[in-house]
């Protein structure tokens, strides 16, 4: 059974500032003047213009469901459940509910600072939809969640804003919703606070209520959520298995930020120059540049050099490094016995037989050396690239570490028996 | 805990109209508790505003503009008008700011929008009790008497909240989409004081402005709580039928047009 269904729906949003008669007197002088531009120096068409927070967006949510949001900012998150929640209307299209909608878009947001705690649940209840007596007899469990109890009858304002959110989340979570929106509110808590928030959206959505989570961390996300929506600027990018967007996402993420930090690597160098590297890529079978490769599969660096006089037997380094913590994964090494006397251009293979990396950027250091590796000849920062993750050869979602190693479980019992 | 599996809806929330009810008695109790926390004098003040103007109007239109009040003691006269007249003009003060000023719960979660500006007003109906008290200790002090027409109190009450309502339900609206409202509101309010026959009785309008003076919904309002507690005679029935229908075209019309804005509130604010 469907409990949000979303139909074609857009949002539009005026871009301009709203101008006073005085703006608007003004503009038409500079008008007259011939200026292009008005008192705020904006230019004339953008005056009217309008964003699209939200363009053709189509969405069924089955109820029971806990559904993942996940997108770069200003992909049109925030106004998707602002539209679900009836903050506001959309611009066309039709947005259905089945139930009572609870948003956690800003926790504590009906708080009066300058009451109580307990003034405040009980004022905050209604905007929740709740009575008194609801509220009477929610109201150790309330505050008991949100672990308040001994300032319950203290001005909020006295509050640090993580127990002004716990209380927040714990009225919402306890007004019986059908439909719980959270975006984004989790981060404030302590991590205790965090876990047992997790773990009763978790059971919220195990007694059949539907929850929608945007998130930016994809962890908490692929930990709650079996399904996942990708908004990209106002529409859905992709949507489906959690585990499948999560890495499609994560690995569009990963190429975006190799992009923009190729230049910048290429510009650190050292070494005395008698040969350089003058072009490395990570190539697949075809000798085409790639920069996703596959968790356990193949990886082939392709180094073309130059020398500009004749070197020996020189050695030739390529070392894995992890992006974010800069650690030294693995290095490659060749023979000087590999390699007779260079001279003029010519180009290397190394060939990793089997990438078994966690998924998750990573960067090439390549170094040219004697036979001795006493002298460098060239140091440069490679190409970067990502590992992705393939179902099946990896492990769970929630290992750790550098590697993945191929494993498996076999329970005693069944060796027993 | 069984799931019930509920039908897709276009409709906002089919949430009990009780705990709408009781959002707007929390809001009430948070705008009174916050107007008057931190006040030495509290509830003091509700009365101070209108004796204050009363002792002002009875200087300058009794002593030195020699109005007459029809018999009736000048301060009691204008006290009576002056009660009802501070009550509207509290509330569509504060009304107009009200939507703008809860700004955060607009933009953050659904409930009924017209419950904000409402609040304001029922927030002010204590301090039209407190106001309308010290009339009864005017009256014992006056030695007024009371007549069975005191009893059209109620019906003259009714007019007066639901006119206000009407009012402030529009310039809050307004107020959302532009600010200039609240001082288009402040100065409209200044002007309309006079415009309502408060310092002066409507009897001793010349006849010719008379019509235009009854137009305002206020002036039945106002000449109808006179006829009650200040002569104890029977109400000009065709001034309070008129205010009374105008009220009611005022109050349909304002609620239609905020329920018409109300979805944009959250985009404009």
């Amino acid at each position: 059974m469907t409990a949000i269904r979303l139909d074609h729906v857009s949002k539009r949003y005026r871009a301009g500032r709203s101008r006073t008669v005085v703006d608007v007197i003004a503009s038409a002088v500079e008008r007259l003047r011939g200026r292009e531009r008005d008192v705020y120096g904006t230019a004339r068409r953008q005056i009217r213009a309008t964003v699209f927070a939200l363009s053709d967006v189509s969405l069924d949510v089955a109820q029971g469901t806990g559904l993942g949001i996940i997108g770069p900012n200003g992909a049109g998150k925030t106004t998707l459940l602002k539209l679900i929640s009836r903050v506001t209307w959309p611009t066309s299209g039709r947005v259905q509910v089945a139930g009572h909608v609870v948003s956690l878009i800003e926790l504590g947001a009906g708080f009066h600072p300058e009451l109580t705690g307990r003034e405040n649940v009980y004022l905050g209840g209604g905007l929740f939809g709740l009575t008194r007596r609801e509220i009477d007899r929610r109201f150790e469990e309330i505050v008991q969640f949100a672990e308040v109890e001994p300032l319950i009858d203290t001005p909020m304002k006295r509050y640090s804003s993580g127990l002004y959110a716990r209380l927040g989340f714990s009225l919402a979570i306890h007004s019986c919703p059908d439909i719980v929106l959270v975006d984004e509110v989790l981060a404030v808590g302590d991590a205790a606070f965090r876990r047992r928030a997790l773990e009763r959206l978790r059971q919220l959505i195990a007694e059949g209520k539907t929850v929608l989570f945007i998130s930016h961390d994809l962890w908490n996300v692929r930990r709650l959520c079996d399904r996942i929506v990708w908004m990209d600027e106002g529409r859905v990018r992709a949507s489906g298995a959690a585990a499948e967007i999560a890495d499609r996402y994560m690995a569009e993420v990963n190429v975006r930020a190799i992009a923009n930090e190729q230049n910048l690597l290429q510009s650190h160098r050292g070494g005395t120059g008698e040969i350089r590297f003058t072009d490395v890529a990570v190539v697949d079978r075809h000798g085409r540049p790639i920069a996703l490769v596959d968790e356990g599969a193949e990886l082939v660096v392709r180094a073309r050099y130059q020398a500009s006089s004749q070197v020996a037997s020189p050695i030739f380094q390529v070392a894995i490094v992890d992006v974010e913590t800069g650690l030294t994964v693995a290095t490659a090494t060749s023979s000087s016995s590999d390699s007779p006397v260079l001279e003029s251009t010519g180009a290397v293979d190394c060939i990793f037989e089997s990438l078994p990396l966690r998924p998750r950027p990573y960067v090439l250091r390549m170094t040219i050396t004697d036979a001795h590796q006493l002298v460098s000849y060239d140091v440069t920062a490679g190409p970067q690239f990502a590992v992705t993750a393939t179902n099946g050869t990896t492990g769970q979602s929630g290992d750790e570490g550098v590697v993945s190693l191929p494993y498996r479980f076999e329970h005693a019992a069944r060796v027993l028996s | 805990m069984a799931t019930v599996l509920r039908p897709l809806s276009d409709r906002v929330e089919p949430t009990d109209p009780e705990a709408y009810l009781e959002l707007l008695m929390n809001l009430t109790r948070r705008e009174v508790k916050g107007r008057y926390s931190q006040s030495l004098f509290g509830f003091g003040w509700a009365v101070a505003q209108p004796l204050a103007t009363m002792a002002v109007f009875t200087l300058v239109f009794s002593r030195l503009g020699n109005i007459s009040a029809d018999g009736a003691p000048y301060p009691i006269f204008a006290y009576a008008g002056l009660v009802p007249w501070f009550f509207f003009l509290n509330s569509v003060n504060s009304g107009t700011a009200s939507l703008v000023q809860y700004r955060n719960i607009v933009t953050k979660t659904y409930f009924p929008r017209e419950i904000i500006p409402l609040s304001q007003v029922c927030s002010r109906l204590l301090d039209f009790g407190a106001a309308a008290s010290l009339f009864a200790v005017l009256m014992v002090a006056y030695g007024t008497r009371v007549t069975p027409w005191a009893l059209i109190i109620p019906l003259v009450f009714v007019l007066l909240v639901a006119f206000t309502t009407a009012v402030t339900l529009l310039t809050s609206a307004a107020n959302v989409f532009y600010r200039d409202v609240t001082p288009v509101v402040q100065i409209a309010l200044q002007l309309w004081l006079y415009l309502t026959p408060i310092a002066y009785p409507l009897a001793k309008v010349p006849a010719r402005w008379r019509g235009w003076i009854a137009a305002n919904p206020l002036s039945g309002i106002v000449e109808g709580f006179r006829s009650a507690v200040v002569y104890g005679r029977e109400p000009d029935w065709s001034l309070l039928a008129l205010s009374g229908a105008l009220t009611l075209i005022a109050l349909v019309g304002a609620f239609a047009l905020f329920k018409g804005v109300d979805r944009s509130f959250a985009d404009v604010i």
